[in-house]
């Protein structure tokens, strides 16, 4: 099983395992997060992106999650008892960042593309509370996983 | 006449329960109230957008479910309901869900499983469970549409030998040949999406026997 | 208690076949006293963005035995370090450190056991239960010359998966070998085991 987004390649990732560490802390995060009225993953970001932009956008999705949301929500995940699904998520992020660092370099024909899609999230991102914003990022990686899938060949 | 809010509890248990996009909104009564004439009234709210909305079939009902499948149909997107009782000039604070997402969270029912036999075959035929759709005229949507990675477990049941096999496939057709002639079969099919952990729904056991041996028929003519 | 520092566990070890993991160590003997050990791990994530956090293992904290089984928490390709320390009622032990990061991609992946069997004229195959991180490549023939072989990929289930429909009279042979998706590796082969179907051979 490994995931193709466009020309990147990832390999050794069980996206079955990604879904059961969030579900098992889906209701407590998203409990957590009073801005229904904001969505950060909209439609917008994540929607009809082509194969070889997906690579683009995945990478810096996924290098926001683990510099920032995660280190700013670890110590709710202390809090909140749900350290371990939060390590798995966190490692497994990790891992497909350093895989798609070498990858999404030398691709540069989508790169603005990519670079806007992510900005939509990152503005939505910025105009919230910091530790709000932080919350809302972490209870949308259903959404984020959602996408991944897509991207799966099974 | 609006009633005095927060007296009353609240309903418990608020959750949606989907099967094949099928999202109906169910609760329990708050406590203390079971059995007395307590009304109802839900709304539903789509995360990302501003205002809660009525549904204006589920205002001062007296069940305790409410069907939002028309409401959050867009299963790209999720959905938060709430509901409120009232009794007599009392009503509680609102009752929530927690954030409903129906592409991850919708139950896949089984698919339809039509059996035939010879003597020494059974061939199955599945067909992909159907989303649930707003009115019977709309052409109907299949689950297979919606999730691509759609597999099916066939489990085969040898009453005469008493073994259990199965079988993983993503076809909609298998024959099963070199079977037991004169032999009572039973089958029962899941429907199965790799993904969030989903309650599964598996088909209803179907029997059939293979026809007797037509040479060993002959002979006995 | 009569001991003024308890001596931090020594010789630890990992043990990981099939993905299955256990960290082991050397008891801390008091005597006539029970010892009880905690074992914490880091991945990588955590090594780099928040070290001075470790995470209790699902199982082992405490646990009395010098042994933790702590495949449950290591839950993505990446190296982990892992630590244990032992108490003895208000005394704690410092912490011992495994030497080296364990990853997962260096298991020790063994060739499946399998049981072949027939129910009247199909080829069954009930695999080894190695749980949910494995898939069974399953190979199978028709024992003649030239005959093609064909592969299955099954994934592990209760019941005995079926393989093929076989004819009267030939003989059928299987192997097979795991493959684990998070790490990329496959096991060695199974032996080959071969079965002769019931019943005269057809007529050409």
């Amino acid at each position: 099983q490994e995931f193709q987004f466009g020309p990147c390649q990832v390999d050794g990732i069980v996206l079955q395992k990604l879904w059961q560490a969030f579900w098992a802390m889906k209701d407590i995060v998203q409990a957590q997060d009073n801005i229904t009225s904001v969505r950060l993953l909209r439609k917008e970001v994540l929607q009809n992106v082509s194969e070889t932009e997906s690579c683009h956008l995945l990478h810096a999705l996924l290098r926001f999650y683990v510099n920032t949301v995660f280190k700013n929500y670890h110590d709710k995940a202390v809090e909140f008892g749900i350290l371990k699904s939060f390590s798995t998520l966190a490692n497994n992020f990790f891992v497909i960042v350093s895989k798609l660092q070498a990858s999404q370099e030398k691709m540069f024909s989508t790169r603005e593309s990519a670079r806007r899609r992510f900005l939509l999230f990152y503005r939505a991102f910025k105009q919230l509370d910091r530790e709000a914003a932080v919350t809302k990022a972490f209870g949308e990686m259903d959404i984020l996983l959602r996408w991944m899938e897509k991207f799966n060949q099974l | 006449v609006p009633c005095v809010s927060g007296d009353l509890h609240k309903p418990t248990n608020v959750t949606f329960i989907s099967i094949n996009m099928k999202n109906i909104l169910q609760w329990n009564p708050p406590e203390g109230l079971q059995g007395m004439e307590v009304s109802y009234t839900v709304q539903y709210f789509i995360y990302g957008q501003k205002k809660w909305l009525n549904k204006s079939e589920c205002r001062n009902i007296s069940r305790t479910y409410c069907d939002l499948s028309a409401e959050t149909s867009d299963y790209e997107h999720q959905y938060y309901a709430k509901v409120k009782a009232m009794w007599r000039t009392n009503c509680s604070k609102w009752a929530e869900t927690g954030r409903f997402y129906p592409f991850l969270e919708t139950q896949i029912g089984p698919p339809e499983v039509a059996l035939t036999t010879d003597e020494k075959s059974i061939s199955i035929v599945l067909t992909a469970p159907k989303k649930w759709k707003k009115n019977p005229e709309e052409s109907s949507i299949s689950m297979q549409q919606i999730y691509s990675n759609l597999k099916y477990n066939v489990s085969i049941y040898n009453t005469k030998s008493n073994r259990t096999w199965s079988q993983c496939v993503t076809n909609h057709t298998l024959v099963f040949s070199w079977l037991e002639p004169d032999t009572l079969y039973c089958v029962l099919v899941e429907s199965f999406v790799p993904g969030p952990p989903r309650i599964t729904h598996p088909s209803e056991r179907q029997c059939v026997s293979t026809l007797e041996d037509q040479t060993t028929a002959l002979e006995v003519k | 208690d009569g001991v003024a520092v308890l001596p931090a566990p020594q010789n630890l070890s990992m043990q990981s076949t099939n993905m299955k993991h256990v960290l082991t160590w050397s008891p801390v003997i008091v005597p006539e006293e029970i010892i009880r050990y905690s074992v914490e791990y880091q991945g990588e994530y955590e090594s780099l963005y928040t070290s001075h956090i470790w995470i209790p293992s699902s199982w082992c904290s405490p646990t009395q035995r010098p042994e933790c089984d702590i495949t449950e928490d290591i839950t993505a390709t990446v190296s982990y370090s892992l630590r244990v320390r032992a108490t003895l009622g208000s005394l704690t032990s410092a912490w011992s450190t495994l030497k080296h990061r364990f990853n997962q991609n260096s298991t020790i992946l063994t060739p499946p056991g399998m049981e072949i069997t027939m129910d009247g004229f199909h080829l069954l195959i009930k695999l080894e239960d190695l749980g949910p991180h494995f898939e069974f490549f399953v190979f199978y023939w028709r024992r003649e010359p030239g005959a093609k072989e064909h592969v299955k990929v099954v994934r592990p289930g209760v019941l005995p998966v079926y393989l093929e429909t076989v004819e009267p009279g030939a003989a059928y042979c299987v192997k097979a070998r795991t493959f684990v998706k998070a790490i990329g590796r496959h096991s060695a082969f199974s032996r080959t085991e071969c079965v002769k179907v019931q019943g005269e051979a057809l007529p050409l």
